[in-house]
């Protein structure tokens, strides 16, 4: 048995090296199209596996994602867009802006459970919708900011793929990091046994409430980065329908592997890209997908391609 | 301001309020009876509207044919609610409660293209019929006779609503369901139809309550999610599965907003998110919910 | 009824240490207008293997509730070497301590076996707020004792939940002893074991006890392992410790068996 995790170990290793491989060599085959496309999946894979760090480590449903994504891009989007600061300081600002956000809004949060809290994070989050999306004078409000200037390295795409893919990588290895610590043994002490993690010495509170705090802070440096790609940051970051997207994406691709909000992102944004060339019609197959997944694939498809592995593993002589 | 300013104000915002309460009566009796978070409840509200509009328009020469719309609009909401209990809600009732978020919003998406495909994507309205159109004089007051209408429907939808679930016989399996379902299905009741009646009938409020505001709110895309949002501001504030809680919360909001838009217009659309958040804090149970304990 | 409390004659212990370990004085719980508990007091000795036996509903239970933290007592103090634990959360509990198992098993499901002890020993040692070293190698060495001494090393990179009962109740056991407390409440171990589990597993209990020096105080409704193993017997009934004593004592005493043993066959 212990032969077989050793050599996932390496050969999981070797799959990494060959991902960072193809990420740094891309820019180089393809053109800025996708380059665009991929940038909008790293993103987007940030965004879910911060949520992911609540939904699949702790058990935790939250509706309101879009929230600290929004507080994140806009803060930085409004600095840059009226000349307040340089880019740097607006990078730090947009993410302690949305750390903050996710401590003020964490601290109410954690005294709540299931429904209630995911009720308080939409509450939150649209709070912060109907902010920038009718503060007209100062957010643009339903048109948003757009043409936000960044710094004039990142201009080129291919610079803006680099710049993106490596805070993204970070971020996710840093989730990666606190996933496989004692803390997230802990969280999933917390989903798994609630009463039982509390009997072996959890701070259930206090450990929710760091997630949470990780997960605003994750999300909200998501929300930044998509800003530098599109040079705008509109009132749909905000929204209701947002946030269902990130929950969409952690169960397409799994909610109890690390890589499923990952896939997942690069899934949907994918099938996204290609059906929408084809027809307008993508809400309606998408909604089906969704309808499907949650039915029938629950283990989305990192949990069926691991289930699928481990049967072929398990086949092989030791 | 004058007297007549304000009651014109209170009417206006009972009005309003109403429309919130009609927004919020089908998923309140959905989430409180089944404990099922009907994410796709703002579709069928809009489906709700469109169906009214089209009946009204084609229905037009025949005499009453505003009410028989709005009859045809609730029997429409509730068939399409029945096929979705059926076919998205029932395989899922066992399991955790985000995939019944998830299914349910994947729902919404469905709906939000079949509309665009079937009604396309602009806005619809009519008139309501000409014996509530224009203003009635009241004791001196100059009222607008829809809005007064609105208010009348709505507590007559509350005592129907609350009568049905406290006297009559599928009333008292709502609440056998909501208090026990094993037991409920011991008990020789077909547990899985019942919760598909309720459903059907939570959607079939929700047709009522859509077909009977297209004259003032107009029907059209981004209504689902306005609706949706509306009716969760209804039941944090009112409580969960609590219908005199969703009327209090839906009177509160509409006053507060009629009032709110004459003093401080620019915050008062943030309004019912501050009180749903103070709420949520401090009494999360809602207004006239159950209590529960807060750990 | 009213507390009747035989003179405890001296007794044979193995491996005693001297002094109380835990106080419980006069500890009371309300729930709305019910008095779960009322008034219950008593001492254990330091190594002490006792039971707690009362039917159902007795709020046995309640108690262990109440001792963890898990309940918040309405009145009276529980002390813990010298301290008074009753205001405590669960996991300062746990640290100062003191272990627990359930009669509803309580595991992590989706976690291994070898997980499920691992993550209880982290938390118990206080490590689980490390945000950034990889826990697959901590506590290694401690995690495999553990599961050797429990029986349960083969089973170790399975899943909790696809356990047979008899294990999963080593696993319940093991987790209540993961951070090496000196007291563990164990609620019902032998639930839904066979005749050969229950011998098996409460003969894991004494050994484990007398290896650890630990105190342990267990419910349970098997009177041949209560009597069998327990140095002390305490009957609880309606809330109130009605009698305290050595197996013989409580056999033989008439409160008793008009209260419970009448009703059981032994």
């Amino acid at each position: 048995m212990s032969m077989i995790i050793e050599n996932k170990k390496v050969s999981s290793l070797w799959l990494i090296g060959i991902i960072v491989a193809i990420i740094f060599l891309l820019p180089f085959v393809v053109g800025d199209n996708w380059l665009s496309l991929m940038m909008e999946m790293i993103i987007l894979a940030l965004a879910a596996s911060a949520l992911n760090l609540l939904l699949g480590d702790c058990g935790i449903v939250s509706f309101g994602h879009a929230g600290f994504f929004a507080v994140g891009a806009y803060t930085f989007g409004l600095l840059l867009y009226y000349h307040i600061s340089p880019f740097w300081v607006a990078f730090i600002s947009g993410i302690l802006a949305a750390t903050l956000f996710a401590v003020i809004v964490g601290w109410f949060v954690i005294r709540l459970v299931e429904i209630y809290f995911a009720l308080l994070c939409l509450a939150f989050s649209q709070i912060i919708w109907v902010i920038v999306g009718t503060w007209y004078s100062v957010t643009g409000g339903d048109d948003g900011l757009n043409g936000i200037p960044v710094l004039s390295s990142l201009y080129p795409v291919k610079n803006c793929y680099y710049f993106v893919f490596t805070v993204a990588g970070l971020c996710l290895v840093l989730l990666y990091l606190i996933r496989e610590s004692p803390f997230g043994r802990s969280l999933h002490a917390l989903r798994d046994n609630r009463t039982r993690a509390q009997a072996i010495g959890v701070n259930i509170k206090k450990h929710i409430y760091i997630a949470f705090i990780i997960s605003g802070f994750c999300c909200g440096i998501a929300g930044i980065l998509l800003v530098v790609l599109l040079h705008g940051a509109f009132p749909g970051y905000a929204g209701f329908i947002k946030s269902g997207e990130f929950l969409f994406v952690c169960l397409l691709g799994g909610m109890y592997n690390f890589a499923g909000p990952i896939a997942g992102a690069f899934l949907y944004l994918f099938l996204h890209h290609i059906i929408t060339r084809y027809t307008e019609y993508w809400p309606l197959i998408l909604g089906f997908g969704i309808v499907l997944i949650a039915i029938f694939f629950r283990g989305g498809i990192v949990g069926f391609a691991i289930r699928k592995i481990s049967y072929f593993s398990i086949q092989k002589p030791e | 301001m004058t007297l007549d300013t304000i009651i014109l104000q209170i009417v206006s915002g009972l009005s309003e309020g109403m429309v919130c309460f009609l927004c919020a009566t089908g998923l309140t009796l959905i989430l409180g009876s089944l404990k099922v978070l009907n994410i796709a409840h703002g579709s069928i509200y809009m489906v709700g509207a469109y169906l009214f509009f089209t009946c009204n328009r084609f229905l037009a020469n025949i005499p009453g044919h505003f009410y028989i719309s709005i009859f045809l609009a609730i029997i429409g909401a509730a068939i399409l609610g029945g096929i979705i209990e059926i076919l998205v809600v029932r395989p899922i009732y066992k399991l955790k409660d985000i995939y019944q978020y998830i299914t349910t919003f994947g729902v919404t998406f469905i709906m939000m293209d079949l509309m665009k495909i079937i009604w396309g994507g602009s806005y619809y309205t009519i008139n309501y019929p000409v014996f509530l159109q224009g203003p009635i004089h009241l004791s001196g007051f100059i009222l607008p006779k829809y809005n007064l209408a609105l208010i009348i429907l709505g507590f007559i939808v509350f005592i129907a609503m609350y009568l049905f679930i406290n006297k009559s016989h599928f009333g008292l399996v709502i609440r056998g369901i909501t208090a026990d379902r094993t037991m409920m299905s011991m008990l020789g009741t077909d547990v899985p139809w019942a919760y598909t009646l309720v459903f059907m009938m939570g959607c079939a409020l929700v047709g009522l309550g859509a077909a009977i505001i297209v004259p003032i709110t107009a029907a059209g895309p981004g209504m689902d999610v306005m609706v949706l949002i509306k009716g969760f501001i209804v039941i944090v504030i009112g409580g969960f599965g609590s219908l005199g809680g969703a009327l209090l919360a839906s009177i509160i909001i509409g006053l507060a907003n009629a009032f709110g838009i004459l003093f401080i217009p620019k915050v008062a659309a943030g309004f019912p998110f501050f009180v749903m958040v103070i709420l949520l804090i401090f009494r999360p149970w809602g207004l006239l919910g159950k209590p529960i304990k807060l750990d | 009824m009213q507390s009747e409390k035989y003179p405890t004659f001296l007794f044979k212990s193995l491996n005693k240490g001297v002094g109380m370990i835990l106080n419980v004085e006069k500890v009371s719980k309300d729930f709305g207008g019910i008095r779960a508990l009322n008034n219950v007091s008593f001492t254990l000795e330091k190594g002490e293997l006792s039971s707690i036996i009362g039917p159902n509903g007795a709020g046995k239970t309640t108690l262990f509730n109440v001792l963890t933290g898990l309940l918040k007592k309405s009145s009276g103090r529980v002390i813990f070497k010298d301290e008074d634990i009753s205001e405590l959360q669960p996991y300062e509990i746990v640290r100062k301590g003191i272990g627990r198992s359930f009669q509803l098993l309580n595991l992590f499901q989706r976690m291994t076996v070898f997980e499920n002890i691992q993550t209880a020993i982290l938390a118990g040692r206080g490590l689980i707020n490390n945000l950034l070293m990889p826990a697959k190698k901590m506590v290694r060495d401690e995690t495999e004792q553990l599961l050797e001494r429990m029986g349960l090393t083969e089973k170790a990179n399975e899943n909790a939940s696809d356990l047979s009962h008899g294990d999963q109740r080593r696993l319940e056991l093991g987790i209540a002893l993961a951070n090496k407390p000196e007291l563990v409440f164990l609620d019902e171990p032998c639930a839904g074991l066979i005749i050969e589990e229950t011998k098996i597993m409460m003969n894991l209990i004494q050994k484990l006890a007398k290896e650890e020096k630990l105190s342990v105080l267990v419910v349970e409704h098997k009177m041949d392992v209560v009597f069998s193993i327990s140095e002390k017997i305490r009957v609880l009934y309606e809330g109130e410790l009605i009698f305290e004593g050595i197996p013989e004592e409580v056999r033989k005493s008439e409160i008793v068996q008009r209260v419970y043993l009448g009703e059981q066959k032994n």
